[in-house]
């Protein structure tokens, strides 16, 4: 149900919908992407776009219109504003820059606020044009990998790889086709500031088990990143993006389990009770009288047991 | 032989098969990471630095890398149960590991408003209406909101009743149509109030609330309000350096036009004189001072002294016999005047009684002090 608390109500249920879409939600929707071009990018760095574009096609938006004033590392409102426009959280923008002529920038937000930005230099980039071998499906989950020592170690490699990953993984899936595996994208650190990127198609093949043989055909996009300005998020406000609702939390389920029958068994858990307390049918011979040796007055009250645990057997 | 060929044969498809199907294992598949939600696979082991520099082989080797990657993952995924439905099978995924930000922050629930707490309070619970209603007056089914309500409302309600107590000549639908917009102006008042209180707005329980965004023009009315709202009604309130008034207020003054008959502007005139307390006009007083003064200027142009005006040295006593008679008898005055109409030179005939005719000279007004109360020629000290 949606929680709008406006001064001027929305008009029609269409109108109010969209505002719901766009509201924070407990489970939220799969992040926007904004591809977008900056002033004078090269032909190849535009396709380069494009590739990207096209390996997450659902929930990514490709703007036609070149945006000549925009420079994120420098300052960041026009594209906080566009994504507020868009609703994307997510943005890639390409340009050419003096120092750089392939420059690209990945960056996500958080309230429609920066949340951490990378700028790198692609180099070598061959396009997913360049390699004939059919290609999947769009919009299928890919397989991720990452490689190197780096992607643990250094902090920039680390957001970058935060990065990647919500750029690359497509919706948070429940379940997934067995045969339905087509995409994988590898992400090499080589060093602290160079990053490899290449993407293969999953072939799978017969393997004598129940589990696939996989073989992997390139088909690009292949290019070098060369990690260049960032912008990382401070702690807290790294925190305070990470926190998740009580709602999505699991519940871990207490003092139930399950014996080799599979009944299933509750614990009880009981104050230690003064047993000898109890109000009982008083029999005079049973009563405790001092200084009596042998052994009727040991034989006393056979009362029930302990303050102790039971383990009892639900249904 | 044909034994030993066929059994050769059967050897030789054997091994063709199972190099056809080929391993699935991997080696070090324990050393790397696994986050099944994400289909995520991290290998943090040291790259080879001899095929990694080398342009040549570094192809190859990624690729044999990320084969393994992929597989182990795969291998992973394989082991999750997995249902069947229709014809595909699907494997359910865990819950991703790895940590990623949110794309907006968590929402706060929102606080109840006040009738929800009351009803909470004294366990009001809300049942659910049904859209339609029956109807007895129209023998069908009515929707109680929506579409069509209002068309079913008219056709019941086509007639009503006035009540005993109530003017007969009151349109008693237009009361009911006003009543309904007060019901949903209230409505609105309350929730926006609720809306105000979860904001932390203070809104007033009386009286009119301000608006916090008023246009420049309100306030601009609402500035010229309090100054007017002193005693002085605002005449001696300090402005600032830049304030401008605004147009359209202050006091009205309705301009006549300037073109067209003058009759409304004379009519006024004379309903202002007749209102005066008017003395009673002493004729011959007024024509014995007039002559008077005639005299004396006279004489003084004879005599070549200073012509003043209606105050001469001595009261204008001095005069001869021979002054007044000329004057009688109407040989004019050599005077400088004023009359209607007539110009300078001997008029000829008697002087005209009525009329006033000035002697020239500075005109004194009130007591004698300069014309324009408070004006100061030349240097004085500015405001």
């Amino acid at each position: 149900m949606g929680v709008i608390q406006r001064v001027v109500k929305p008009r029609n249920s269409r109108s109010k919908r969209a505002l719901e879409k766009r509201e924070p939600k407990n489970i939220e929707n799969t992040k926007q992407c904004l591809f977008f071009v900056g002033k004078k990018a090269s032909e190849e760095m535009r396709r380069c776009l494009r590739d990207l574009y096209s390996l997450r096609k659902h929930h990514s938006l490709h703007l036609s219109r070149k945006h000549p004033d925009m420079a994120p590392c420098v300052d960041i409102l026009p594209v906080e504003r566009l994504g507020q426009k868009h609703d994307a959280s997510l943005f890639c923008y390409v340009a050419r820059t003096k120092k750089h002529q392939n420059n690209m920038v990945i960056g996500r937000m958080f309230n429609h606020h920066l949340l951490d930005l990378i700028e790198v230099d692609v180099s070598d980039f061959r396009s997913l044009a360049k390699f004939n071998n059919p290609k999947g499906a769009e919009g299928t989950k890919p397989c991720l990998t990452f490689a190197g020592p780096g992607w643990e170690d250094d902090a920039a490699l680390r957001t970058l790889k935060s990065l990647l990953l919500d750029l690359f993984r497509g919706v948070e899936a429940t379940a997934v086709r067995l045969q339905g595996f087509e995409l994988a994208l590898q992400f090499v650190a080589v060093d602290s500031k160079t990053v490899l990127m290449r993407g293969y198609s999953i072939h799978l093949k017969k393997s004598g088990l129940r589990t696939p043989r996989i073989e992997l055909d390139l088909i690009g996009p292949c290019m070098t990143l060369h990690l260049q300005r960032s912008r990382l998020a401070s702690d807290d406000l790294m925190k305070r993006a990470c926190r998740q609702p009580k709602q999505v939390k699991a519940n871990r389920v207490k003092n139930i389990s399950k014996d080799v029958f599979g009944s299933r068994l509750g614990r009880i858990h009981m104050t230690s009770q003064d047993l000898g307390g109890l109000q009982t049918r008083k029999l005079k011979g049973l009563k405790k009288v001092e200084d009596r040796d042998g052994a009727d007055g040991g034989s006393g009250g056979g009362g029930g047991g302990g303050g102790e645990e039971e383990q009892m057997e639900l249904e | 032989m044909a034994d030993t060929d066929s059994s050769q044969r059967v050897q030789e498809i054997l091994t063709q098969a199972t190099e056809e199907l080929k391993s699935i294992k991997v080696p070090n598949d324990d050393q790397l990471e696994y986050d099944l939600g994400n289909l995520l696979v991290s290998n943090n082991n040291t790259l080879d630095e001899t095929l990694t520099r080398d342009p040549e082989k570094i192809d190859s080797y990624l690729h044999n890398l990320a084969r393994d990657s992929i597989q182990a993952l795969l291998n992973r995924v394989w082991e999750l149960p997995s249902e069947r439905i229709d014809s595909d099978i699907y494997a359910t995924l865990p819950k991703p590991t790895t940590r990623l930000p949110r794309e907006k922050p968590v929402p706060k629930p929102r606080p109840p408003t006040k009738w929800e707490k009351y009803a909470r309070e004294k366990g009001i619970n809300n049942r659910k209406k049904d859209k339609k209603v029956w109807d007895d007056v129209l023998k069908r089914w009515v929707p109680r909101f929506g579409y069509r309500k209002i068309a079913a409302e008219k056709e019941k309600n086509w007639v009503k009743e006035v009540p005993s107590n109530a003017d007969p000549f009151e349109d008693q639908f237009a009361k009911a149509a006003e009543m309904k917009k007060e019901n949903v102006a209230k409505n609105e008042f309350q929730r926006l109030r609720n809306i105000a209180k979860n904001k932390k707005i203070k809104v007033p329980s009386v009286g009119v609330t301000g608006n916090e965004y008023a246009s420049k023009n309100e306030l601009s009315m609402a500035m010229h309000h309090a100054k007017h709202a002193t005693a002085s009604r605002g005449k001696f309130q300090p402005e600032l350096p830049n304030e401008k008034k605004v147009k359209g207020l202050g006091k009205k003054r309705k301009i006549e036009f300037t073109t067209g008959s003058g009759q409304v502007e004379k009519k006024r005139n004379i309903e202002v004189l007749e209102k005066m307390d008017k003395p009673s006009l002493n004729l011959d007083g007024a024509i014995h001072k007039e002559i008077r003064d005639e005299n004396v200027a006279m004489d003084l142009k004879r005599k070549g002294g200073k012509v003043y005006g209606r105050r001469s040295k001595m009261g204008g006593r001095h005069r001869t016999k021979s002054d007044h008679k000329s004057l009688k008898l109407g040989t004019g005055f050599q005077g400088k005047g004023k009359g209607k109409g007539k110009g300078k030179g001997k008029p000829k005939g008697k002087p005209n009684v009525g009329a006033k005719k000035k002697i020239g000279g500075p005109k004194m007004q009130g007591k004698g002090r300069p014309a324009g109360k408070g004006k100061m020629k030349g240097k004085g000290k500015g405001k």
